[in-house]
Order: structure tokens, then C-alpha cells, then sequence
């Protein structure tokens, strides 16, 4: 309990930077709604009916953005982006900053295992990464409404946050399996970074060409789609399954790998 | 020069493995151009039966767009992201090494002064910039001559290609100033992964609901690809803009630099 408040005190600033980011971002990109409100009838018409390159171009990706939900959807692509970003950060972080900041051996003298110390820093990480859905779900709820007038959005903002959240998660192990596997403490962030970075150009490609669908399958953002969504379909039941095997896998690889490592002091 | 020599070894493999990749991805992007080209040809088809007025409202330049330089204009708002990251690190890490690793005392006991630190530091940066730049602009050449058979206007290709170096300046300086301002940084990739990210977002965001206003916040949009596709020009403002923020942050860092305490141990 105690290395579990320890890790929730250590980043209490940078967690509440980023919660005033998400608000900033989620109140000031939804106040741009009112002026996008009645883009008219043959402009729908005239992106439905654009391939899909020329749709990428454009940051559209089918979304009908004079609809809230639509342009919800525009908004959440972004906030997956950054939210993810801070995920795969704290859970290569949490892991390898004792090592960084050379305090690996106080850690460890104390009467705790080792798998303990992992439970409470994946715990932390975790409920931090649950904050910031929590705040991005109540601001986007509040937004929407606000922004929208009447509409009943409640159902796809939950689908959005809780797709938003399993994403968080997922990169989160990512970044503590990749700290438990690098020696070197430097680089376990690094290589969480250059991960992210990847798979985010994966998608890219994928969005950019019909040609490159099976990439779907290998970059975490294409699991949750906006428009998926808006249409009623949710997301893909494979894309679940899909992601909890990859965190099962990632968590007990953080556990294995970590217990029986040498640590760089 | 003994200082820029080690500052220099110091980031030439990392420098080495960005220059690298973000060849790769230009490679990669580039190679999607053909099935793009196809693509584009169904949308003219397509728009032939659209009012001139509706196209003209949309600032829509069809052949501008669907031409390799139109697809280049694209695909470059993802290179530059890569390029921004990178330069933002390089920054960041550079002017926060000695505090980073704990060896400050050794460095500012010699008997140079800071400034002469912090310039040696600058210009082992910019010469990696210079060498990423060098190696994306042969690779973004080469790529456009052996995709595009037809030829294109070579002004406005260099002209895309050499934002990234703006682009890379500007972050390199935010880099420096964030990096001299937090007085105990600990580690550079999260926050430099999270700034560039955020700008990068409200670039996308303003893009994709043409709000011109919040463009002015990020650096991205101040060398947007599409305006200088449109204009065969940099926009002046922006680019006057760009060089006094450059000016400022670096002036800044300088100021800030000499006159900071230095946390050793």
C-alpha cells in the first residue's frame, strides 16, 4: 500500500497536467462545434462519396462532423493519440525510473518481493490511466451536451470511453513489459516511444489504402473507430479478444521478466 | 570545439537511427503513391459532375491535390511529426545531459563559461539536424522522381522538403528553453513525446474543422504544406512568426541558462 501512494505522489504533477489537458481539450474542441453546425446536404454528399485516400487527406474518415457524434468522433481520434501517448509513457516509466533515478537498491532492500513492488506500480499506473478516462468521459458527456443541445448520446460516448480506456491499458503493459525487459533503463522508453510511433504510422498507411486492411489487425488504433461507433456497430468483438490476450501476455511478461532480472544500479 | 566534439558523439547514433527511420518512412509513404494515383483518378471522374461553386467554396484545386504534390503535401504533416519529435528530444536531452546523469559539477568547474556551453551545445544539435535533413531531402528526391514520371514542380517540392527543417528548429528550441526551465528533469521522452503530440493534435484538430485561428498555436500549421501547395510560397506571417519565436526561445534558454542553479547529486 505504501510504494502504491508513493507512486500516486510521485506523479501527482504530471497527472494533473494532464487532466487539465484533456479538459482543455475536450471543452475547447467542442466549442468549435457551433460553428461547424449546418456544413450542408451535397458536402456529406460529396465526402461519402470520396475514396478513402482523399478521405485521410482530409482528416475525415467518414464522419459526418455536423453531427455532435461525428464530430465527437474527430475530437476522440485525437484524444486516443495523446492519452495513449501517456500510457505507454507511465508504464515504461514506473518500472524503470527506480533503475533511472538510482533508487532501485532502497527499493529493494525493503521486506517486499518483487512481484509486490510490480503489483503496486502497475496499480498506480492503472488507476492514473483509469483517472484520465473517468475525466475524459464525464468532460466529453458534459461537452457534448452542452455544445449539442438535445440528442441522446450517452451509449457511444461510454462505447468511446471505454474503447479509449482498453487502448490505455493495453499500452500501458506494452510500456511495463517493455521496462521489464530492457536492461538498461534508458532505453525502456525509447523503445515504448518507438512502438507508439509505429503502430500510429501503421494506421496511417492503413487508413490511406484498401490494399494494407490486414495491417488492422497489428496497430492498436485502428481496434476503436470512430465511425464503428457512431453506427451503432460498437467495436469489433476481435479487437477485444484481441487486446486482452495481448495485455495478458504483456502483464505476464512484466511479472516473469522483472522478478528474475538484474537490476542496473 | 572540445565540447561540441563530445556533444556531438554524444547524439550521433541516436541522430543516425532518426535520420534512418524517418528515410524509411518516407520510403514507405512514398511507395503508396501509385495506388493513391488510381484512386484519384475515380474522384476527378467523380467531381466532374459537381458545381464549380460548391469546389471553389471547398478551396478545393483538384489537379493541385491529386498530383504527387498534393499527395506529398500530405503524407509530409507525418514525416514532419517524426521530425519534430526527434528535434524536440535532441533539445530537450542535450540541454539537460549534465543534470540528467549527475554531472554538472564536472562539466561547469572548467573553466569555460556557460554561454560558450550552451553554444557548443546548440550547434552540435543543429548539426544533426542538418545531417537528418541532408538524408531526408536526398531520400524524398529520389522517391518523388522514381514514383511521379511525369515531373513536377521541383520549387515546391524543395520548398515542403525544407519545412521540416523550420519545423525541426522551432522544436529543437522548445526543446532547449523546456529543458533549462524544469529545474530537475528527469527524463526527456515523456515530456517531449507529450508536447510535440499536443501541437501535432491541434494542428490535425484545426485542420480537419479549417479553423485558421488555432493554427496559430502550433508550430506545424506555421509551415502548412497545403498553403505553400496553393501559393507556390511560405506564408510570410508565419514564417516571421516562426523566426522571432526561434529567436526568442533561444535568447531565452541563454538568459535562463547562465543564470540558473544547478542541482548536482
Amino acid at each position: 500500500m505504501n510504494i502504491f501512494l508513493q507512486e500516486l505522489k510521485a506523479y501527482r504533477k504530471s497527472l494533473t497536467i494532464w487532466i487539465i489537458g484533456v479538459l482543455v481539450m475536450v471543452f475547447s474542441g467542442m466549442s468549435k462545434y457551433a460553428g461547424m453546425e449546418g456544413a450542408g446536404q451535397s458536402l456529406n454528399e460529396l465526402m461519402n462519396n470520396m475514396p478513402g485516400v482523399l478521405k485521410a487527406m482530409l482528416g475525415i474518415q467518414s464522419l459526418d462532423v455536423s453531427s455532435p457524434l461525428g464530430f465527437y468522433g474527430v475530437l476522440f481520434t485525437y484524444l486516443v493519440i495523446m492519452l495513449t501517448v501517456h500510457a505507454v509513457m507511465i508504464g515504461s516509466t514506473i518500472l524503470s525510473k527506480e533503475e533511472r533515478d538510482k533508487t532501485a537498491e532502497f527499493l529493494m532492500t525493503k521486506p517486499v518481493t518483487r512481484p509486490f513492488i510490480i503489483t503496486s506500480k502497475l496499480f498506480a499506473a492503472a488507476v492514473q490511466v483509469t483517472i484520465l478516462t473517468i475525466v475524459s468521459f464525464v468532460s466529453s458527456l458534459a461537452a457534448v451536451y452542452y455544445f449539442a443541445g438535445e440528442g441522446e448520446f450517452f451509449r457511444e460516448i461510454l462505447i468511446f470511453s471505454l474503447g479509449l480506456w482498453m487502448l490505455q491499458v493495453l499500452f500501458l503493459t506494452i510500456g511495463s513489459g517493455i521496462a521489464a525487459m530492457k536492461k538498461n533503463p534508458k532505453k525502456a522508453p525509447a523503445l515504448s516511444a518507438a512502438i507508439l510511433l509505429f503502430t500510429f504510422f501503421i494506421s496511417i498507411m492503413a487508413d490511406m489504402t484498401e490494399n494494407l486492411q490486414p495491417l488492422k489487425y497489428i496497430t492498436p488504433f485502428q481496434y476503436v473507430t470512430a465511425d464503428m461507433v457512431i453506427n451503432g456497430n460498437g467495436i469489433d468483438g476481435i479487437y477485444i479478444f484481441l487486446t486482452c490476450i495481448l495485455v495478458s501476455v504483456f502483464i505476464w511478461v512484466t511479472y516473469d521478466r522483472y522478478r528474475k532480472r538484474d537490476l542496473y544500479v | 570545439m572540445n565540447m561540441y566534439r563530445h556533444e556531438f558523439k554524444n547524439v550521433l547514433k541516436s541522430t543516425l537511427i532518426w535520420t534512418l527511420s524517418i528515410m524509411a518512412i518516407t520510403i514507405f509513404f512514398f511507395s503508396m503513391y501509385p495506388t493513391f494515383s488510381e484512386e484519384a483518378e475515380s474522384l476527378k471522374r467523380m467531381l466532374e459532375g459537381f458545381p464549380d461553386a460548391l469546389l471553389q467554396a471547398l478551396n478545393f484545386n483538384i489537379t493541385a491535390f491529386t498530383s504527387i504534390l498534393g499527395f506529398y503535401s500530405y503524407i509530409f504533416v507525418y514525416i514532419s511529426l517524426a521530425g519534430a519529435i526527434q528535434a524536440m528530444v535532441l533539445g530537450t536531452g542535450i540541454a539537460s545531459r549534465e543534470i540528467r546523469e549527475k554531472t554538472a559539477d564536472f562539466l561547469l568547474t572548467k573553466p569555460v563559461t556557460r554561454q560558450s556551453i550552451m553554444t557548443s551545445k546548440l550547434l552540435a544539435a543543429f548539426t544533426a539536424i542538418i545531417i537528418t535533413n541532408a538524408g531526408y531531402l536526398s531520400t524524398a528526391y529520389l522517391m518523388a522522381v522514381i514514383v511521379e514520371t511525369e515531373g513536377f514542380s521541383q520549387g515546391i517540392f524543395f520548398m515542403i522538403s525544407l519545412s521540416l527543417f523550420f519545423i525541426q528548429l522551432i522544436f529543437l528550441s522548445v526543446g532547449v528553453i523546456t529543458a533549462v526551465l524544469i529545474s530537475r528533469l528527469k527524463a526527456v521522452l515523456p515530456v517531449s513525446l507529450g508536447t510535440v503530440f499536443a501541437f501535432f493534435v491541434i494542428n490535425m484538430f484545426s485542420k480537419s474543422i479549417g479553423d485558421e485561428k488555432m493554427g496559430y498555436f502550433t508550430p506545424f500549421h506555421y509551415f502548412d504544406s497545403m498553403y505553400i501547395l496553393q501559393h507556390e510560397t511560405y506564408n510570410p506571417s508565419n514564417m516571421i512568426l516562426a523566426f522571432v519565436l526561434v529567436v526568442l526561445l533561444i535568447i531565452s534558454s541563454y538568459v535562463v541558462y547562465t543564470k540558473k542553479d544547478i542541482h548536482t547529486i
